[in-house]
């Protein structure tokens, strides 16, 4: 019987040990040289290929400026996020670059994350929070920028479905609000907000039917693409805000053989947008610059916990700005992000290659 | 409590292992939030236990949480009704999708696996069609009384002469009255034993003139009520509420702590005690994972195997026990005729 | 009888096993010859089912050996055990209820045809092992459809379509009327007669009586003695069982009924709409209920203890008519109910003692705002385990841990320490050793002197001859017959029970 026991706390120990184990080595690993670098997190407001090139960004600018960063992404909404945040200034940090998910509503933890470190916000801008500064794009600017797309793909009118992940971040309801101002040919006004629930918001050409939000969840956006094709017979052109929008309703709009009917109008990088763009099933797409806003955002945090506040520009705002890829200069951008990803992918690579080859010499 | 030896095991080596892994792990601030969020989780965790004992299950509390937390904005803030009415209508919105799921599994004798299922996806529905989507904010002035619930003891009237008070988070206060209570309410009132007793037999329980359904609709009452609740401080907390995914599995997590405190899921068994520690151990593994600096992605998979092992462990001790007193009662057995004769 | 011959077909010699802090079988000898029917008998925890189990391949003994043909034999599990020729019909009878008869005779080994199951051959062959039995129902007819007796014939089919030489029955005929014993019997002794050997385990001494070649006893994990046909008698049998002489085995004093408590008028169950129930009970009375498995004597005390609901008629405690819609209405108008299924509906097995002695009286005792009333359970429960003799270590003991019979006991006493007026007792003995139903009947006899109405239901005849101050038999939903003590005997119950056919017992 008290083998049973024995056997029954040696389960309970190993996992757990391991768990220690990891953990002290990870504190042992640290060298001396580690005080003076400075650490710094880098918060998402969820799980996108759109951040992996953040990511990439993040890391090359800590090698430069001499960091530690630890990459964070949240897969469970706010909830995650605050959690996420409280656990790193536990562990005590020296700068914090978050992109608010709800920044209206996040008040509280945004005014504790800056009242115990430095905090910048980047892509999603917060500023009534006390961050320091803001690393992103200008989402109004970019929407607009959107809207000049679907005109150009759909030069005579018609109407628009807009899809987005969530409209609670201040960047997705500016970037909507750009790609309606622009179809509507309103004056440009950061402030002004149709409420999606509204219904049909009718211009002289053009027609916004509806905008659908898919809170991050794949399926349901895609299911809303489907949905949005075979409900509306006369639907010209559908924007996808967020990366990965713009694959999923090209798949829906193949599925209903409707390629080239129906145009689409995208946002970011997506690799599979990208290629769309290249075999003309996708007309175009507004890029922001991810690998900038990781690269900034570090180096800002680094260069503030060395006390050098010059770093951060008068307004408090860096602007990265957004660039429109269409046909013509898509495989020009591929071979850039190609390029930016080069040392990671180059690794896996010649990973990759080596082993087989090493079998074939013998 | 001797049942929770295993989890309170598990918890206090984690608990050491990180705190050696990371000083920084045993900082006030880190303990804080290691407390609040073990006491909110813990306070759903209470609910569901009511519901468990009974042999039930209830898998809407994600859902009607974020159905509360979605309201009550909506209510207050975007309707101008005053924060009074907003309360009541949530609490009376969680006390009659309690007694539904109650009056549904009793006197239509459908499976409460089943009818909160339904309640998972209507409840859902229904918070994303009343705002459509919008996300929901507890920014509002309106709110700054009841944010009291979720801040520290110092900021309690009376409290802010005490050093130690704005240490300890309010809702671990609330936690502890309400596992008193439940605690109480479960052992020492004839309505507690009558929730155990038909959550092991439901039948014999009847037989001895227990009126089994009215327990029964009381309990998911109790359930759907504290969750409802719980929702409450949960928005307090985030303060953001997206109504598409606010409380996406709590009733998992609610239902993992019920069982790693020692609830059994055929009924009839449970200590509220146990579901604190259960409720606590889940919060701790997350805060551990990132204080060790584990891989953030490997998250779940610790969890579900810390899980897996105190249930493990438990059912080991248990058969230990059954063995231990087999050998008791046989002794027992044979002692017993020879006293006869 | 003529077939045996001189060699026993099994010979269990010397067998102990040892349990931790017991001695389940103490050097116990046993043999059986080809087409004997052996009977084993003993009060509970005595060892018979130790020895089944060894027998059957589920557990292997410490010492002792085990001789087949005389060849000796390793019982190491199930199917070496079969393979020697030994099938074990579990009183708990093993049949999937959603399966035809022929899928379970074959679960497991069911024939096959091209990779599929070859249903053709399943139900030729299972017709025939079904004759064997005497069962005339088809074997594509559905477990489920078949009485508790069908079903027992089937396991019994089952257990010769493996080539069964040695078969072993515990309590086989526990849960069937007379009528179904009867048969069961028959098909008994007709294995006999094909050379079948028969190791049958029973509480009901009668039966052993008629059908057994020879009795084995056993008594603490030991043998008590063996008696042949000849020397067979109940009181001899009881007395090698429990070690000491029973003068009179059924405790009764004659009961000076007084008036009537309980008055059933025109109760019209849902199992038998055709019916309508009139009888009485009195104060100081015991009111057997006596029928065949089926006649709505189960169903008339769920509708007495308000767990159905009567779809019409009145019934009247102490002249006034009370409304029963549940066991809580019941409860409160003085009827308490110690139910046929015990471990489902009469205790809670995971609960202490103390707990379940306690459920019935928590409404009566509790305290202001419902907090329980502790040292009132506590003072009720070490009453009661005095009072009524429970072998039990201590109140805190888990109550699957106790024998039937103690388990019983917990039954009945968490009733009397309600108090009940009138006390409806549903085969109240059932699966419970000799001494303890001793210590019933001593129970009932002692409520009834008390002034406490009980009305129970048996289909053990002895039983009802024993301890009926007044006999009503059912049969069919119908009450057939009212027998005061005079008139009872065997032959004129089975009359009743059996709709008036006139036909003996033997």
């Amino acid at each position: 019987m008290s083998s049973t026991l024995s056997r029954t706390a040696l389960m309970v120990a190993m996992p757990l040990l391991c768990l220690l184990l990891s953990g002290c080595s990870q504190n042992s690993s640290d060298n001396p040289e580690a005080d003076a670098r400075p650490k710094v997190a880098y918060i998402t407001n969820g799980i996108a290929s759109f951040w992996t090139f953040a990511e990439k960004g993040a890391k090359d600018a800590a090698q430069e400026f001499n960091a530690d960063v630890n990459i964070q992404m949240p897969a469970n909404g706010v909830e995650d996020q605050k959690r996420i945040c409280q656990d790193l200034l536990a562990q005590g940090i020296d700068g914090i670059a978050i992109s608010p998910i709800d920044p209206d509503n996040q008040g509280d933890l945004l005014t504790e994350i800056g009242q115990r470190t430095n905090m910048i916000t980047h892509d999603s801008d917060a500023p009534g929070s006390e961050r320091l500064c803001y690393i992103g794009m200008d989402n109004y600017t970019a929407g607009r920028m959107c809207g000049e797309l679907v005109k150009e793909a759909m030069p005579e009118g018609g109407s628009v479905m807009i899809f987005v992940g969530r409209l609670g971040q201040a960047n997705s309801r500016l970037r909507r609000q750009g790609v309606i101002d622009e179809l509507l040919d309103r004056e440009p006004d950061e402030n002004r907000y149709d409420e999606p629930s509204a219904g049909v918001i009718k211009g002289e050409k053009y027609t916004i039917l509806d905008t659908r939000t898919d809170g991050f969840d794949f399926g349901k956006a895609k299911a809303q693409a489907q949905d949005a094709v075979a409900k509306y017979d006369d639907l010209g052109c559908m924007v996808g805000l967020f990366a990965y929008n713009p694959p999923l309703m090209l798949d829906a709009v193949r599925e209903a053989g409707k390629v080239g009917k129906i145009k689409i109008v995208a946002f970011d990088e997506h690799d599979r947008s990208l290629q769309a763009i290249n075999d003309k099933e996708i007309y175009g797409t507004v890029v922001q610059n991810p690998y900038k806003y990781g690269y900034e955002s570090v180096r800002v945090l680094a260069g503030l916990a060395r006390g050098d506040s010059s770093v951060i520009p008068e307004n408090k705002i860096l602007y990265i700005p957004a660039r429109q890829i269409r046909n013509d200069n898509v495989a020009a951008f591929q071979a850039e992000l190609q390029r930016l990803l080069s040392t990671e992918e180059s690794e896996g690579t010649t990973n990759v290659v080596s082993e087989p080859a090493g079998d074939e010499s013998p | 409590m001797k049942k929770n030896f295993g989890i309170l095991g598990i918890l206090l080596v984690v608990f050491i292992a990180t705190a050696i892994g990371n000083p920084n792990f045993l900082t006030a601030y880190n303990m804080f939030n290691l407390l609040e969020r073990a006491s909110l989780y813990g306070i759903i965790g209470i609910g569901v236990a009511f519901v468990i004992i009974t042999g039930g299950i209830d898998l809407s509390i994600g859902s009607l949480i974020g159905l509360v937390a979605t309201l009550l904005p909506f209510i207050v803030v975007q309707q101008s009704f005053p924060l009074a009415v907003g309360l009541f209508a949530i609490f009376a919105l969680s006390l009659c999708v309690g007694l539904t799921h109650g009056v549904l599994i009793t006197r239509l004798k459908l499976q409460p696996f089943v009818v909160t299922l339904c309640g998972l996806m209507i409840y859902r529905g229904i918070a994303r069609w009343i705002v459509s989507d919008k996300t929901m904010g507890y920014g509002n002035e309106t709110f700054s009384g009841l944010k009291v619930m979720v801040g520290n003891l110092s900021q309690l009237p009376g409290m802010s002469g005490f050093s130690w008070a704005k240490h300890i988070p309010v809702a671990f206060l609330i936690l502890l009255v309400l596992g008193v209570i439940a605690s109480v309410f479960l052992n020492k009132t004839i309505y507690g034993r009558y929730l155990l007793a038909l959550g092991r037999n439901e039948q014999a329980a009847r037989f001895s003139g227990i009126n089994t359904s009215v327990m029964i609709i009381i309990a998911y009452v109790i359930c759907s009520v504290i969750s409802g609740f719980g929702g409450l401080l949960f928005a307090l907390d985030y303060g953001s509420i997206q109504p598409d995914s606010f409380g996406n599995f709590y009733e998992l997590y609610a239902i993992a702590a019920a069982v790693l405190g020692g609830c059994s899921l055929r009924g009839g068994e449970g200590s509220i005690f146990g579901i604190i520690l259960g409720a606590a151990l889940m919060r701790l593994l997350m805060n551990s994972i990132s204080m060790l600096g584990i891989d953030d992605q490997l998250e779940p998979a610790v969890i579900g195997i810390v899980i897996l092992i105190g249930v493990m462990v438990d059912e080991l001790v248990k058969r230990f026990a059954a063995r231990r007193r087999a050998v008791k009662q046989a002794k027992v057995t044979t002692a017993l005729p020879e006293v006869d004769a | 009888m003529n077939l045996l011959d001189n060699s026993p077909l099994l010979i269990v010699e010397s067998v102990t096993k040892r349990f931790p802090g017991v001695t389940a079988l103490n050097n116990v000898c046993l043999s059986l010859a080809k087409g004997e029917v052996l009977a084993l008998i003993g009060e509970n925890g005595a060892g018979k089912s130790t020895l089944m189990k060894i027998l059957a391949g589920v557990q292997m003994p410490d010492e002792g050996s085990i001789r087949v043909n005389g060849c000796p034999v390793r019982l190491d599990s199930v199917q070496t055990a079969q393979a020697n020729g030994i099938a074990l019909i579990h009183q708990e009878l093993n049949l999937s209820g959603n399966l035809s008869i022929g899928d379970n005779i074959f679960l497991g080994r069911e024939p096959l045809r091209s990779g599929l199951i070859d249903k053709k051959k399943i139900h030729i062959e299972a017709q025939s092992f079904l004759t064997l039995v005497g069962l005339d129902v088809s074997a594509d007819v559905l477990v489920d459809s078949l009485s508790i007796g069908q079903q027992q014939l089937v396991e019994i089919a089952r257990a010769l379509s493996v080539d069964a030489k040695i078969l072993i029955m515990d309590e086989p005929t526990s849960s069937l009327s007379q009528h179904e014993t009867e048969r069961l019997m028959e098909v008994v002794k007709d294995l006999r007669g094909r050379g079948v050997s028969v190791i049958y385990i029973s509480h009901r001494l009668g039966e052993v009586q008629e059908l057994a070649d020879r009795v084995t006893v056993f008594r603490d994990g030991k043998n008590a003695g063996d008696l042949v046909r000849d020397e067979m008698n109940h009181d001899r049998m009881v007395q090698l069982m429990v070690g000491r002489d029973i003068s009179q085995f059924y405790v009764r004093s004659p009961h000076d009924a007084g008036d009537v408590v309980l008055e059933v008028k025109d109760l019209q169950t849902a199992a038998n709409p055709g019916c309508y129930l009139n009888f009485s009970v009195r104060t100081r009375e015991i009111v057997g209920v006596a029928g065949l498995v089926g006649a709505g004597r189960t169903e008339l005390f769920e509708v007495l203890f308000g767990v159905q609901p009567a779809l019409s008629g009145r019934v009247m405690v102490d002249g006034r008519e009370v409304s029963l819609r549940s066991p809580r209405d019941a409860i409160d108008a003085g009827i308490a109910l110690v139910p046929e299924d015990r471990k489902q509906q009469g205790i809670i097995l995971e609960m202490t003692v103390r707990m379940n002695i306690g459920l019935a009286g928590l409404r009566q005792h509790k305290k202001k705002a419902g907090f329980l009333n502790a040292t009132q359970e506590a003072d009720d429960t070490s009453a009661m385990i005095e009072r009524l003799k429970i072998k039990t270590p201590d109140a805190g003991q888990v109550v699957q841990y106790l024998s039937g019979g103690n388990q019983q006991k917990v039954v009945l006493g968490k009733w009397l320490s309600i108090a009940p007026r009138i006390l409806l007792l549903d085969e109240p003995t059932r699966g419970i050793d000799v001494g303890a139903k001793q210590e019933i009947y001593g129970l009932m006899d002692e409520l009834a002197k008390k002034g406490v109405s009980i009305l129970f239901v048996s289909s053990e005849m002895e039983e009802i001859l024993g301890m009926s101050d007044r006999t009503l038999v059912m049969h069919e939903g119908q009450i057939t017959g009212q027998l005061v003590r005079d008139e009872l005997s065997e032959e004129r119950v089975m009359q009743l029970a059996t709709g008036n056919v006139a036909m003996g017992t033997h």
